[in-house]
């Protein structure tokens, strides 16, 4: 599917391993990574994006701003952005990625962002991938990139999943399967009648996580879902069908027969350490995080709300829950929502990256955390001597009731 | 171009992002000379003052190096150590194209890792292929670094090699 979207994009039929240089449909970046951007199109004597309806910054990281360096820096963007009349969003509108999802990513797209997770998009059949702050710069600037064409890993998933078992399960399940370097460049395509029946929410999960495999851009088809999904965003006209052809080949194939799964963790300090959470055992927790760009949308709250619905959260646990943006949170007051994980104990955080890069409520010495977010290093949350397990919202959710890593089936 | 320095360090396989350079600092600094002084604390805190000591450092690692996050700041802290080049087993995709953006030489050799130990001097011949090991007169021979990316190396990164090219042209 890689294959097809970038021939489709440069009007040459290019196969893996190609280098080419194609335009981008949409370049994006946020307060960690677009202020550098800015600086280097300065070496190309530029201060104009190539085309400001296809540029877009956000304020997400450092968000909201915890110190005036950082306010000083967020400056520096907005003016860019103005002086572009560029789309910029603020602290508070959301996770750069979640935004995409809502207002810009559709199937055939090329998009590039600043972050290593902008592999999300695929979930929608959209080429996505993440770039550093030289090569944004450059797109800004010239909208387009060179590329070689990645070889293509396909993902076969059949069969029912679980009660209480969900799509970060699944990813979490082959991250640890093939390794933190499994798919190298690799666009992981996840296909099978287990994906076909995943909300794009939960398809969306899969292919966040692609990067943690060392995967180029994660894919799925675009099918009725996608268009649903556009519709319900006001893009339907977006909407164009992508699925691989039949004689597609693939560099590997990995079989994973859903029902044979059970609640996954990334053990500390590797996402790439995965067991099931009765191998784990039931470690101790300080803080349990649910949100982030991999799952901090409607379907991942609401299965927290019903895990928590009535519930209070374990007496020495902190529980923290960020919606992805600001519609989320909105809608999940809406429903009632924020109520019952106010009512739970836990406290709520601005739609954006908070706890899951350590700018907000990061993890004190000899700390425990389980999240749901997409990525356990050392230090991530802000602590070089804590340590973070890596869950679904189902997990988390019921391991913020007993204060320690739980099976969501027994809760 | 030949390229020759000693060996700071040996970094084990999966060596992140985040080690190199943990996020709590870097959204605070836009100077990449003080956010150097960061590089490796996590898991090397003497790296950045061994750097100043060494002349030439050469970083050597196991596979997947630099894997993550697309934080150019990992590199450039790298390169602002006076890092000369860094030689792996295999590096993360980003991060591999950020090195070349920015004009740090990488260079993909088997078993590297397990064949040379810190303190040693090597000389690299980036165009040939071929590690000389001058402490102990071993060669080892890796593939040469792609065209197009030594075409960056040699304009000094990406921005410089648009500069003189005045953009991209339609295939590379």
């Amino acid at each position: 599917m890689a294959e097809k979207i970038l021939s489709a994009k440069t009007n040459i039929e290019v196969t893996a391993g190609d280098m080419i240089v194609t335009p981008v449909d949409l370049v994006f970046a946020h307060d960690g990574t677009m202020p550098l951007a800015i600086q280097q199109m300065d070496f190309l004597g530029k201060r104009e994006v190539f085309d400001p309806k296809k540029v877009i910054g956000i304020c997400d990281h450092a968000s909201p701003s915890p110190s005036e360096r950082i306010s000083n820096v967020h400056n520096f963007m907005r003016e860019f952005a103005r002086e572009n009349k560029m789309p910029f969003f603020e602290n508070g509108d959301g996770i750069c990625h979640q935004i995409v999802v809502e207002k810009f990513a559709a199937p055939w797209m090329t998009i590039i962002g600043g972050d290593s997770h902008t592999c999300t998009h695929g979930a929608l059949g959209a080429f996505s991938t993440g770039m550093g702050s030289t090569d944004i710069g450059a797109i800004m600037a010239y909208g387009r990139t060179w590329l070689k064409i990645p070889e293509s890993f396909k993902f076969k998933v059949t069969g029912e999943l679980k009660k209480w078992v969900y799509s970060k399960d699944v990813i979490l399940h082959i991250i640890g399967e093939i390794g933190a370097d499994g798919a190298t460049y690799m666009s992981m395509e996840f296909l099978g009648d287990t994906i076909d029946r995943m909300s794009i929410e939960s398809r969306l999960t899969m292919c966040n996580m692609a990067i943690e495999a060392g995967g180029k851009t994660g894919l799925c088809i675009a099918d009725e879902k996608a268009k649903i999904f556009l519709e319900s965003q006001g893009r339907g006209n977006e909407y164009k069908s992508l699925s691989p052809d039949k004689d597609a080949t693939y560099k590997e194939e990995l079989a994973i027969e859903a029902s044979d799964l059970e609640p996954m963790i990334s053990c500390p300090h590797r996402v790439d350490k995965v067991a099931s959470v009765a191998e784990v055992g039931e470690v101790e927790l300080d803080q349990v995080c649910i949100g982030s760009c991999t799952n901090g949308r409607m379907e991942d709250l609401r299965i927290a709300a019903e895990m928590l619905k009535g519930k209070k959260v374990a007496k020495d646990t902190r529980l923290v829950i960020y919606p992805a943006s600001r519609s989320i949170l909105i809608q999940a007051v809406q429903e009632g929502l924020i109520e019952t994980f106010l009512r739970s104990g836990a406290s709520i955080g601005s739609p954006g990256c908070g706890f899951c890069i350590g700018r907000t409520v990061a993890l004190g010495d000899g700390e425990v955390a389980l999240s749901t977010q997409n990525r356990n290093f050392r230090g991530r949350m802000g602590n070089d001597n804590s340590e973070i397990y890596l869950c679904s919202p189902a997990t988390a959710a019921a391991s913020a009731i007993t204060g320690k890593i739980t099976d969501p089936r027994g809760v | 171009m030949i390229i020759k320095g000693q060996i700071i360090r040996v970094f084990p396989k999966d060596t992140n992002t985040d080690e190199i350079i943990a996020g709590k600092y870097k959204y605070d600094e836009l100077d990449i000379k003080k956010l150097a002084s960061h590089a490796f604390e996590s898991i090397d805190p003497d790296f950045y003052e061994d750097s100043q000591k060494i002349k030439k450092p050469i970083i050597v690692a196991d596979s997947n190096f630099g894997c993550g996050s697309s934080r150019e700041q990992a590199p450039l802290v790298i390169k602002a150590c006076n890092v000369s080049c860094i030689i792996a087993e295999s590096f993360a995709r980003i991060f591999y194209r950020n090195c070349f953006n920015i004009g740090l030489p990488l260079i993909e050799c088997r078993d590297i890792s397990h064949k040379v130990h810190q303190g040693d001097e090597l000389e690299v011949e980036v165009d040939l292929g071929i590690i000389r090991n001058i402490t102990n007169s071993k060669e080892y021979k890796f593939k040469p670094i792609p065209k197009f990316m030594q075409d960056l190396l040699n304009a000094g990164g990406l921005m410089p090699y648009l500069n003189a090219k005045g953009g991209f042209s339609e295939q590379e």
